[in-house]
């Protein structure tokens, strides 16, 4: 009944691969609009902004991404009824959740690294709290969270594998229908690996790209720039 | 021009200013000397609005900063500070570090923001680095961007907060002058600062504090020569 790894098994996992880097760029850039307002949120001088902020982060990251999943994927259909996203749709909603919260995180780390004494000279200046949040803190504090953000949108890549279970055609699903067809998971899931590996290279090749053209090296150990410029 | 009356200021439990009380006149050179923790850049960051006050009032050009309904921001158009660290935006060149108070908040034409900032810039002898970025000057260059930046709002009152601690014994002289500059032209100046030489020459009043208080205060004159209180000639023995 099996039949053995052929070249034609290659289509269904490169579509897999290409659902997959649909669904991370989508969700990856939606994690990182709602990480920055929900991180400006957390650094805010509004108590209730701050409040709601924190509240989503700390709930949202205390729990398993696979729980996130599961849970939009069903729950969704249960409370809004008539609401019926589709599989791609779900495991965009569940994945940008859970990125927004750890974006929020990455860009609270920033703004609080860029040095105190920017935000006094700009207080000093007069600018109001926008205003210094737009013209000083957030474009030194963009540089620092590159580093990390390239970091964690490699680790959305490999968590995305998690949508397997709502039947989304991802690239670990195609490997598994894959296997199921040829019986031979050593190959099919060598090949799924690869092309994991070759998206998660080609994230952290733009982060290099990055370094080199604004000189931020991508390197998460690195230290802000030393007060005092 | 700035009223101080019996200014308290708490961190927790550490009373840093007891009780200040010091009236400032229009084109008056104050200078604030006294040994480190006695309290001299806390009273010259609440004159701004960067510390909060814990009781006492602060009025500048009739506003009043202990009231809440005043804006900050007004407060601070009119009194320009000097840090440090400099604190110069690195991210930008030179020259926008001098017009962005300018642009963004008086809404200042491009054009005439622009003009603005050579002239400051020529007037502290950095014309040529305009189109640099802080990064590349040096303490000594980048202090006297950062007032030329300060002076990019016209404020009434310059306030410095230990602006040649944090530079070369050799290159303060070049930033002491263009504060003489300044003095001479008649803006109302309070310098934080331990340089005792500046003090003696361009200060109309100097003040002496220490623990959280005013020791003493009288023309330069009366304090390095013939110093009252026994902690300011103790402090002065060891500086002078």
């Amino acid at each position: 009944m099996f039949r053995p790894f052929e070249w034609q098994d290659l289509i269904p996992l490169a579509q897999g691969a290409w659902l997959t880097i649909q669904l991370c760029a989508v969700s990856g850039i939606l994690g990182v609009i709602f990480g920055l307002i929900l991180g400006i949120a957390r650094t805010s001088p509004s108590r209730i902004a701050r409040w709601i902020s924190t509240i989503y982060i700390s709930c949202v990251r205390g729990i398993p991404v696979l729980v996130i999943i599961f849970f939009v994927f069903f729950g969704i259909p249960l409370l809004f009824p008539g609401l019926e996203p589709d599989k791609f749709a779900s495991a965009v909603i569940a994945l940008t959740c859970f990125a927004a919260a750890y974006v929020a995180e990455i860009v609270r780390g920033s703004i609080e690294a860029v040095a105190k004494g920017q935000s006094e000279a700009a207080d000093a200046l007069g600018l109001n709290y926008w205003r210094k949040l737009t013209y000083v803190i957030l474009p030194q504090a963009v540089k620092i969270m590159v580093p990390p953000g390239i970091g964690f949108l490699i680790g959305l890549v490999k968590d995305s594998s998690l949508v397997t279970v709502t039947g989304l055609l991802e690239l670990t699903h195609a490997g598994n229908i894959v296997t199921n067809l040829t019986g031979d998971p050593i190959k099919t899931f060598l090949v799924v690996a690869g092309m994991y590996f070759v998206i998660c290279y080609g994230i952290s090749r733009l982060g290099r790209l990055y370094e080199k053209r604004t000189g931020v090296h991508v390197d998460p150990l690195k230290l802000p720039e030393p007060a005092g410029i | 021009m700035i009223f101080v009356e019996n200014l308290n200021k708490k961190f927790g439990p550490n009373h840093v200013l007891k009780g200040i009380d010091c009236h400032i006149r229009e084109r008056e050179v104050v200078c604030v000397i006294g040994p480190s923790g006695s309290g001299k850049s806390t009273f010259l960051r609440c004159m701004n609005g960067l510390e909060t006050i814990s009781s006492g009032s602060i009025v500048i050009n009739k506003h009043r900063l202990d009231d809440s309904k005043t804006n900050i921001n007004l407060v601070r158009q009119e009194a320009g500070m000097v840090f440090q660290h400099f604190n110069l935006f690195p991210h930008l060149k030179v020259i926008d570090n001098v017009m962005l108070a300018p642009l963004k908040v008086a809404k200042t034409s491009k054009e005439e923001a622009r003009a603005k900032a050579e002239m400051l810039l020529t007037k502290v002898g950095l014309a040529e680095k305009m189109d640099t970025f802080p990064g590349n000057l040096s303490g000594g260059q980048m202090q006297r961007v950062a007032i030329a930046r300060a002076l990019a709002m016209d404020p009434k009152i310059m306030l410095f907060d230990e602006p040649t601690s944090a530079l070369d014994p050799e290159i303060v002289g070049e930033v002491l002058a263009v504060m003489k500059d300044l003095a001479n032209e008649g803006m109302t100046m309070v310098v934080v600062t331990h340089e005792m030489g500046f003090a003696r020459e361009v200060a109309d009043r100097v003040i002496f504090m220490d623990q959280g208080r005013i020791v003493e205060e009288g023309t330069p004159e009366e304090i390095f020569s013939s110093p009252q209180h026994g902690r300011t000639q103790g402090f002065l023995s060891k500086v002078l």
